[in-house]
């Protein structure tokens, strides 16, 4: 409070010469043109960024469009490709399933990951050394790398379990993809809180198992909230294994269901995955602006610590 | 409740050697029983090994006449503060405190009646509910504290509990704990590197070192009567000065022969076997008088003055170049490099054997 | 066999020989170390003469008769319990079992006390005895002095249930009514502070949070009081030490006869560990033969999981299609047009993965087993049961829980992986795609000169992936480092507004973005309209191989920067201002600070990120192949299959996916992930993170 009050005179004291306040030295010509140079970079950056986002905001609510998006023409304001997308697309399914792909994996993974997390963290067992230099090791060959046998493998268990889909194979790669790099966030995350909680809680009357979850788990909850938000948002970015593993049009993820809309000649709709683009931007977009801050640090913990 | 050690022994999978061996107390009820030593000396060990945190690879622990070495800490009817205070940090104050009592199902008014009690006691009833991450300190330590004594516990275990607070809370600590464990009687071990912590509170110390017993007594004992050279040089602030020479003709003869003193009489018969053997004299710095004596003149150049205002202390060279500590009393007048002369109380002496540190009289 | 004049246990004590007869073999052995060659033969011809006669040596003769008189005590005691049983019959089962392990602990510890010298068997059944008949009449007191407590505390809740509680219900009610409002008074004078503004929003929240708890945490104690309240808690509490403390204080009881088994050593006849190698392939039988029965049933399982799913399928019984193990090798070759050699190929790298867990786990059976064993030899006990499942408990949890994440990871991350390789070494191509065979390293071969017409654009492709990952990278980080400065300037306003547009790249799903770029740069799109308008005449970038990278690389910028820009204001807003007042103080200038202290700072804090920059776009498939589908086309410099901007990751995708020349592309994931692995090990091997684990 007192401080805003304070630049707020040093502001007027510039005009009518009164007492000098502000911590800062005062504004010298040439600074005063970085500063107009300054704002002029971050504003046309502003633009860049702005500008694409608006263009597809506009586009998806032009009723005037056809099949293409261009500049120039009546702009109508219409939903009319909204409308397209929920009727003529299988929009509503795709999403649906990027859903159910997205929930799978993020509760698969903290169900993993979760136990190993706390087990590397918290036992010297033997092997352990050299599993964390073959996890970090595996980590780093391209998730494509098996690209040729993911679909043999999975025509082999579906042939054991008939109702093994696709959909499900995939939540296992993404699952088992993830296991690595989580582990060794939750790991790291985990080495930062004191052992001597664990002994505590040893005397206070907990078994392993319950150390871990009346103790441990609650204080790793920010962590796991990170890795399940990853393990969540990964399948709606991911377009290449979709691609690959998912042939029906009806199992298609977002990623691959909106590409249809610009890659086929047949049913091209460019406004219509405008439309669609922005519906999934939007809550991404909100879930991303919200927790940024524990988005960055989780990534950043995963790789410093890893 | 009475503790036993009986030969306790730790070895850590993959090590050579034991951590610590042939520990043999005997620690009474009512106790406040502090376990000193520096740092790696394996008294936290041994203190993980009473609470059960870590296992006893040899030896027997009893808590009162039971054996104890495979009971899980939950069983052990033991509280422990740890250094870090270890609270919880997802808990409310009052949930940290009730947390072990729930672990049991005790009954929730007994639950709330204790934490109440201990609540006020440690004057820490306006924060209840707060986390332990909006209190300060001092006050987190109080929880700590609350939290162990909830369960009203036959032993108390403390590690270290102190040396996260600033030297003024420290002290203040000090007369609270003490205070703490005449209301509570239960028997306490109290894990310190800091001798000044022994001193204050212990009923009985006990100090390690190199995974060894070196001396068990009251406090009083360690200060006049160091058990060896280690347990002298390490307690007491300034350390004790001492000199190597031999015994020559029943007198103390130092390497240098700046300093001749003959024992106290009945000092003489312990160590008339050492004629002529390496001996080590200790004396502590306000065991020097001022001004010339018959017997262990020292003539001193002061080097530098502390003030400590009822005390000075003096740092001193010797003749051959050794140096020594004397304190006087703060009103004297000394300068810098002023010779002066003193000489040795007899009833103030030490004498240890050079080979074994052991003391002899 | 040399025999050893002490027994050690587990932590390497030792103790006297209570066996006179291996007692003096060890005597002769110690002596033969020692002795000449004339003596040793003496020496030799003693031992051998000793073991002749063995059965007649004296404590040999008295252990048999003890052992034989020890089956009949057995025998006898067992009839004897049994009778002592039925006149138990109305306890609890606890109860009963307790009382009859005293009747027992008593009459052994009559029968081997006389015996405690001749063995260390006999010595720990007396202990053990003991130990019992201390330990167990006091387990029984505190279990029926529980029971007593339940039972008087059940009565009053009867009798109780019967009266009127009506005031101290009434009692109870007023004290709640008075402390709400006592609470709603307290949080009614925090409120007025706050309205004058003396505390904050968010600490009168905290303060209001707190009273409400004290007082619910104050009236749910004073309706504790409540008699019925009252007695019921007190039985569940009684109840709970009934079911928990007999518990603790068995395992105590355990625990005690354990540490007795670690004391007390064992010795034995047998001088050699040759058990374990007889049961090398029969996982449990080794651990029968040590009298380990509870854990033999565990490893018996094993075996028969071995035996019946691994064994059988390395085989080649219950395949899908392949032959197991010789599908690796034969890949299906002369087998019906169904039977696809990728098929065998994989089910037989998954018969080798159930044969490897199959060899360790015979090692796993045959090591613990065969240490089980030596330790016997040596003089330490093999742990009972109780012993066994506390050390499970203790060291098995960590394995246990990664379990579902190893098997995770074999089948799904290492399978396939081993497949790419293996493939890489076959002809799998657009005319063997039912059956291929070995082919060795051709396809290697073709990459590395640039044949072929798969192998053929290899090292251009290489090069444009080079300049890609280094161009879009780098201007990825310039721009998110460049602005992340201007915008961390104190005088500029509105830093939010500016951090919040700057995070949208990232934000927006990256394919969305590409997909809609890729729309605006077609013929008749936007952006392609406005650069018809300043050039003056129509330009297709798609069509245009430079034009297309320079844009791939602009957009990678805007893409990229955004999670730089993120990355780099998070470490600007760290950095702790008095860095910056001591740099003033020293006469540095705004430039000369940003140079020697805010780029390098940053620099340092975020590098392994950026680092990480570079690999994901060396593997950014998602932007080449959905902006132009990795085109324009250009076969006269890049053959039939890749485009002009395809980077190795999207040629792989095509080689495999599209063109199915699946050889092909392993054997350039092969190249790719060595050189990814070299450079991360490289990474890791440095890093301070790793080597303090």
């Amino acid at each position: 409070m007192q401080k805003k009050a304070q630049d707020k005179k040093s502001r007027k004291e510039r005009k009518k010469e009164k007492l000098y306040l502000s911590d800062r030295p005062p504004l010298t010509p040439l600074a005063a043109v970085m500063l107009a140079i300054s704002y002029l970079i971050l504003i046309f950056w502003a633009f860049v960024i702005l500008w694409p986002l608006l263009q597809m905001t506009l586009a998806s609510l032009n009723g005037s469009l056809g099949n293409y998006i261009s500049l120039g023409g009546t702009y109508t304001l219409s939903l009319k490709h909204f409308k397209y997308l929920f009727t003529e697309t299988h929009f509503l399914l795709w999403t649906k399933n990027t859903l159910v792909i997205a929930i799978a994996t993020a509760l698969l993974t903290l169900l993993v990951v979760s136990f190993t997390g706390y087990a590397y963290s918290r036992y010297r067992f033997s092997g352990r050394r050299a599993s964390l230099m073959a996890i970090m090791l595996i980590q780093t060959i391209p998730a494509f790398a098996g690209i040729t046998a993911y679909y043999t493998i999975h025509s082999i268990i579906s042939a054991i379990i008939p109702s093994f889909s696709r959909q499900m194979w995939l939540i296992l790669i993404y699952a088992a993809g993830g296991i690595a790099g989580n582990t060794f966030m939750l790991k790291g995350y985990i080495d930062g809180i004191s052992t001597e909680l664990d002994d505590a809680a040893r005397i206070d009357g907990c078994s392993n198992m319950q150390v871990y979850r009346l103790i441990v788990m609650p204080i790793a909850r920010p962590m796991l909230a990170i890795i399940a938000l990853w393990s969540f948002i990964g399948p709606f970015l991911d377009f290449m294994l979709p691609k690959i593993l998912l042939t029906d049009p009806k199992q298609y993820t977002l990623a691959t269901g909106l590409f249809t809309l610009i890659s086929d000649m047949r049913n091209m709709n460019q406004p219509a995955f405008a439309a669609g683009g922005l519906l999934t931007a939007v809550p991404i977009i909100i879930l991303f602006i919200t927790l940024q801050k524990q988005l960055v640090s989780g990534l950043a913990q995963g790789s410093v610590k890893g | 409740m009475k503790i036993t050690l009986n030969n306790i022994g730790k070895k850590y999978e993959g090590r050579e050697n034991f951590t610590i061996r042939h520990i043999n107390l005997e620690i009474e009820d009512k106790d406040f029983c502090v376990i000193l030593g520096p740092s790696g000396c394996g008294k936290s060990t041994l203190l993980r090994m009473i609470a059960g945190l870590n296992s006893i690879t040899e030896g027997e622990l009893y808590f009162g006449d039971r054996l104890i070495n495979k009971v899980e800490p939950k069983d052990r009817d033991i509280a422990m503060v740890f250094q870090s205070y270890a609270l919880y940090p997802h808990m409310t104050v009052y949930d940290n405190m009730a947390f072990s009592l729930a672990m049991r199902k005790e009954r929730k008014e007994v639950i709330h009646e204790r934490v109440m009690e201990a609540a006020e006691i440690l004057q820490i009833t306006d924060y209840l509910y707060s986390r332990p991450s909006d209190i300060s300190g001092g006050q987190r330590q109080r929880v700590a504290l609350g939290r162990a004594m909830v369960r009203k516990p036959a032993v108390f275990l403390m590690d270290e509990p102190l040396s996260n607070l600033d030297a003024k809370l420290r002290e203040h600590m000090r007369v609270e704990l003490v205070r703490l464990h005449k209301s509570l009687q239960t028997t306490s071990i109290y894990v310190t590197h800091d001798q000044t912590e022994a001193m204050t509170m212990a009923t009985r110390i006990v100090l390690l070192d190199g995974g060894k017993i070196q001396q068990v007594g009251k406090p009083e004992d360690f200060y006049n009567r160091p058990a060896n050279l280690f347990v002298a040089g390490f307690i007491g602030s300034p350390t004790m000065n001492t000199f190597s020479g031999k015994m020559e003709n029943g007198v103390f003869v130092s390497d240098n022969g700046v300093i001749r003193v003959s024992p106290a009489p009945e000092d003489a018969a312990s160590l008339a076997p050492y004629e002529g053997k390496a001996v080590h004299l200790g004396i502590r710095s306000e065991r020097f008088i001022a001004g010339e004596g018959e017997d262990g003149k020292v003539k001193a150049k002061i080097d530098v003055i502390e003030m400590l205002g009822k005390e000075k202390l003096l740092y001193c060279s010797l003749d051959d170049g050794s140096t020594c500590v004397i304190s006087q009393p703060g009103y004297y007048e000394y300068a810098h490099d002023e010779l002066h002369n003193f000489h040795l109380d007899k009833e103030g002496l030490h004498f240890f054997d050079s080979e074994s540190t052991e003391r002899i009289n | 066999m040399k025999v050893e004049r002490y027994v050690y246990d587990e932590i390497g004590r030792p103790y006297p020989r209570k066996n006179r007869y291996l007692a003096e073999l060890a005597e002769l052995d110690a002596e033969l170390e020692t002795a000449d060659p004339k003596r040793a033969k003496e020496l030799k011809a003693k031992r051998s003469e000793l073991e002749k006669n063995k059965s007649s040596h004296p404590h040999i003769v008295k252990l048999k008769e003890a052992r034989k008189a020890e089956r009949e005590f057995l025998a006898e005691l067992k009839r004897e319990s049994a009778a002592y049983k039925k006149s138990l019959s109305r306890a609890s089962v606890q109860v009963v079992k307790w009382r009859l392990e005293y009747f027992q602990a008593e009459k052994k510890a009559a029968f081997y006390e006389p015996l405690v010298d001749l063995d260390y068997d006999f010595e720990l059944a007396y202990k053990a005895a003991e130990t019992q008949i201390h330990r167990l009449p006091l387990m029984l007191e505190t279990r029926a002095a529980l029971e007593a407590k339940e039972g008087r505390l059940k009565a009053e809740l009867e009798a109780a249930k019967g009266q009127d509680h009506s005031s101290a219900e009434a009692k109870i009610k007023a004290y709640k009514e008075e402390r709400q409002a006592q609470a709603d008074a307290e949080i009614k004078q925090i409120k007025q502070l706050q309205k004058q503004g003396q505390i904050s929003a968010r600490a009168y929240r905290n303060e209001r949070e707190q009273k409400i708890r004290a007082a619910k945490e104050d009236i749910r104690a004073r309706e504790m009081t409540h008699p019925l309240k009252t007695l019921k808690s007190q039985l569940e509490n009684v109840r709970h030490h009934l079911r928990v403390d007999p518990e603790s204080e068995r395992r105590v009881l355990n625990s005690d006869l354990s540490d007795l088994r670690r004391r007390i050593p064992v010795e034995t006849f047998q001088q050699r560990a040759y058990k374990s190698w007889l049961a090398l392939l029969v996982p449990g039988l080794g651990q029968v033969l040590n009298k380990q029965y509870v854990k033999s049933i565990f490893f018996f399982l094993l075996t028969f999981i071995i035996y019946f799913i691994n064994l059988p399928y390395a085989m080649g019984k219950h395949n899908y299609r392949g032959e197991g193990l010789a599908g690796l090798i034969n890949l299906a070759a002369g087998r019906s047009r169904v039977d696809r050699s990728i098929i065998f190929m994989i089910e037989g790298i998954l018969a080798v993965c159930l044969l490897i867990i199959a060899i360790f786990l015979f090692y796993f059976s045959f090591r613990d087993a065969h240490r089980v064993e030596k330790n016997k030899i040596k003089g330490t006990r093999p742990y009972n049961w109780f012993e066994t499942k506390n050390s499970i408990s203790r060291n098995g949890f960590p394995y246990m829980v990664s379990l579902p994440a190893l098997i995770l990871i074999i089948f799904i991350v290492m399978v396939p992986i081993f497949s790419t390789v293996l493939i890489s070494f076959t002809n799998y191509d657009p005319s063997h795609q039912s059956k291929f065979v070995w082919s060795g390293i051709t396809n290697y071969r073709e990459i590395f000169l640039g044949q072929g017409v798969a192998g053929g654009p290899f090292w251009k492709i290489l090069g444009w992936t080079v300049i890609w990952t280094l161009g879009a990278s780098s201007l990825a980080i310039f721009i998110g480092f460049f602005l992340s400065l201007i915008a961390h300037q104190e005088r500029i306003k509105g830093k939010r507004i500016f951090r919040t547009i700057y995070l949208l790249p990232w934000a927006v799903p990256a394919f969305i973005t590409i997909m809609m770029f890729s729309v605006m740069f077609s013929p008749g799109g936007p952006l392609a309209e406005i650069l018809e308008s300043l050039l003056g005449y129509p330009f297709n970038v798609k069509n245009d191989t430079y034009a297309t990278r320079v844009v791939l690389i602009l957009l990678q910028g805007w893409l990229g920067s955004a999670y730089v820009f993120m990355l780099s204001t998070g470490v600007l807003q760290g950095i702790p201002g008095d860095l910056y007042e001591a740099a003033h103080i020293d006469g540095a200038t705004a430039f000369q600070q940003a140079f020697k202290i805010t780029i390098p700072l940053v620099l340092y804090r975020t590098a392994p990120l950026l680092i990480g920059q570079y690999t994901f776009n060396f593997n950014n498939f998602s932007i080449i192949h959905l902006f132009n589908g990795g085109g324009p086309f250009n076969p006269s410099r890049y053959g039939n299959i890749a485009g002009s901007t395809d980077i190795l990751i999207s040629y792989i995708y095509k080689l495999t996916i599209v063109k199915q020349y699946q050889a092909i592309g392993a054997a350039i994931t092969i190249v790719i992930s060595i050189f990814l692995l070299i450079i991360t090990w490289y990474g890791y091997r440095n890093s301070k993170a790793f080597k303090e684990n």
